[in-house]
């Protein structure tokens, strides 16, 4: 169980509690990056009752919003101070689908995590993808899909890694994917929901 | 009486007797028509899309060997000229903003601000009329403008040729091939009224915990609205059931608690708003509903058709058997995914478990892929008739 209280109003999505403590904390001396910590252990909880079917969609997304409330707080502070994090992973929905709300959560729970994420968005075309994965050196790539027709674009995209000589672990996430899929587009690993792709990443980082 | 116009009567009789939960002669079987038939003609989608003769033609062409009760759907429900007309910023279309074979797509966005609730609450058509046309509709962001008023005549116009064109096309499959619709009219579930245009999936999740309140009244509000245009968009029919896709509904979206409290009551007034007209639901249950079987049971007998996708087929039958007709069975990604040989044999295993004492019609569970194989679908409907006579 966790000890901090505002690990604890992050789990149970105490908003104004989280909000509140947050302030304190800062106005306190504590350490913004010790903050971030502090609420990404709240997070991970979030992420735990998920899996366990206490917490459904909408607890889901509401811990994103606080998250998000709560870093807009602690950014101005942040500034400066060196980012420790478990690892850069690049992320985006593949070229046709314009899907976001299953790559946000991915994103939210792995930034919960202590992972440096970098968003790409929607609609992404294969070349991005490579440009990110040059310039980052991520060891791991999330794609998103929903779309069945969208499945070539995924193909094309990691072949298209594959073709740059990049060995980066590639991930992909969407709610009709399974082993079929995985192998048919030639990907590492897959996953149907967002506590998947954590264990993932915590594999592939040795986290 | 025409060949077809005998056909015709035969499968509205074994349609209607499947929906009063009896035995027909045989299992009636759907066609689904969509995006899939594109690819084996010389038509892109953007054209099946937009040229509503030429998708008339290549139905047609389609169905033309084949033995079957129902057709499931259109491939331009949304014709898009009536959303260019207006500049629609609900709809991504081929050709303009995709690639021209590409599917439709949606676009979600929170149209309803937390602060409208209560104005829309008070008078839900006042405030889609005034506010939200105009935020959703690039040509109508100035109602009484010169610009908004010749593309709402515009959008108009278009609508009323879909309506024309699309009537039109459903005498002629009636006509000529014996074809009967599955459904006339269209309604929604409150919650996804609200949920889905309005407030957007983030929105309403994040309402659930911060004004749940609003959404009950919304939700209350949204039940006659939705009655009424169920009856007008079936223009009065009652012979046939009216579409609701249901999506917020679906497992796991919502908790059970929150699904009990939030999306079920204004769905089930909608449902017995209906029924007391002696109108039907073609209750759409895209992906998974078991956990809510047992509250779905509370419904008055026959007063929907329960369409299986990835519910749990036996466990349907089980609690809902009997007493309310059941429809699809067949996995939309084995239509796609799958061979003829496996399709045949899912059909076989499907009539086993669910057609026995009547009360069902084999389709697929929910909408076809558009990368599904012709040769599956054919499969399904061929395989429909050998194991399914009763």
């Amino acid at each position: 169980m966790l000890a901090d209280t505002l690990s604890k109003a992050m789990a149970e999505l105490e908003e104004e509690q989280v909000l509140e403590q947050v302030k304190e904390r800062l106005g306190g001396g504590v350490a913004p990056l010790a903050i971030v910590k502090t609420l990404q252990e709240g997070m991970v909880e979030v992420g735990n009752r998920f899996q366990s079917g206490e917490y459904f969609l909408s607890e889901l997304i509401m811990a994103g919003e606080i998250m998000k409330g709560a870093m807009d707080i602690l950014e101005p502070h942040l500034s400066g101070e060196s980012g420790e994090h478990k690892g850069t992973i690049v992320i985006g929905t593949v070229k046709g689908d314009i899907h976001d709300l299953g790559k946000n959560i991915v994103i939210m729970l792995l930034k919960g995590s202590g992972y440096n994420v970098i968003d790409l968005g929607v609609d992404v075309p294969k070349e991005k993808f490579v440009e990110a994965l040059q310039e980052t050196k991520a060891p791991l790539v999330g794609m998103s899909v929903l779309l069945t027709s969208c499945q070539e674009a995924m193909k094309e995209t990691i072949e298209a890694i594959r073709g740059a000589g990049l060995d980066t672990r590639v991930i992909i996430g969407g709610n009709y994917i399974d082993e079929t899929v995985k192998n048919h587009v030639g990907a590492d690993y897959y996953a149907t929901s967002a506590t998947d792709g954590v264990k993932v990443a915590a594999e592939v980082f040795g986290a | 009486m025409s060949k077809a116009e005998k056909l015709y009567q035969e499968r509205l009789q074994r349609y209607t007797t499947a929906m009063e939960c009896g035995k027909p002669d045989k299992v009636p079987i759907t066609f689904p028509l969509g995006e899939w038939v594109v690819k084996y003609t010389d038509t892109t989608i953007q054209e099946a899309y937009y040229n509503f003769d030429r998708t008339t033609e290549i139905t047609c062409e389609i169905i033309r060997d084949l033995d079957f009760d129902l057709m499931y759907s259109a491939l331009n429900l949304w014709w898009p000229p009536m959303f260019n007309a207006i500049g629609s910023k609900l709809y991504k279309f081929p050709g303009i903003h995709l690639e021209e074979n590409s599917q439709y797509q949606y676009i979600e966005e929170e149209n309803m601000k937390p602060e409208d609730y209560d104005e829309f609450i008070d008078n839900p058509t006042e405030w889609l009329a005034n506010k939200f046309l105009p935020r959703i509709n690039e040509e109508f962001a100035n109602p009484g403008s010169y610009r908004a008023t010749a593309a709402l005549i515009k959008s108009v116009a278009a609508f009323a040729m879909a309506n024309d064109k699309s009537a039109k096309a459903s005498e002629k499959l009636a006509k000529e091939f014996g074809v009967v619709p599955y459904g006339t009219g269209m309604t929604k579930a409150p919650f996804d009224t609200l949920g889905d245009a309005l407030r957007g999936m983030k929105g309403i999740l994040l309402d659930l915990r911060r004004r749940p309140e609003k959404i009950l009244a919304a939700c209350e509000a949204i039940i006659p609205h939705n009655i009424a245009y169920a009856m007008i968009t079936a223009a009065g029919d009652t012979t046939l059931p009216c579409f609701a896709p249901l999506h917020r509904g679906a497992y796991p979206f919502l908790s059970m608690e929150q699904w009990e409290k939030y999306y079920w009551p204004s769905l089930k007034a909608v449902i017995e708003g209906l029924w007391a007209r002696g109108k039907r639901m073609f209750f759409f249950a895209e992906g998974n509903w078991t956990p809510y079987l047992e509250k779905i049971a509370e419904l008055p007998d026959k007063s929907i058709v329960f369409v299986i996708d990835a519910t749990d087929a036996k466990k349907t039958k089980e609690v809902l058997g009997g007493r309310f007709c059941l429809y699809g069975g067949v996995p939309t990604t084995l239509l796609t995914y799958g061979t003829p040989e496996e399709v045949k044999d899912c059909v076989k295993r499907v009539i086993d478990e669910l057609a026995c004492d009547g009360g069902f019609v084999l389709a697929p569970g929910g909408v076809v892929m558009s990368d599904a194989k012709r040769e599956n679908i054919f499969a399904m409907i061929e395989a429909g008739r050998e194991y399914g006579v009763y």
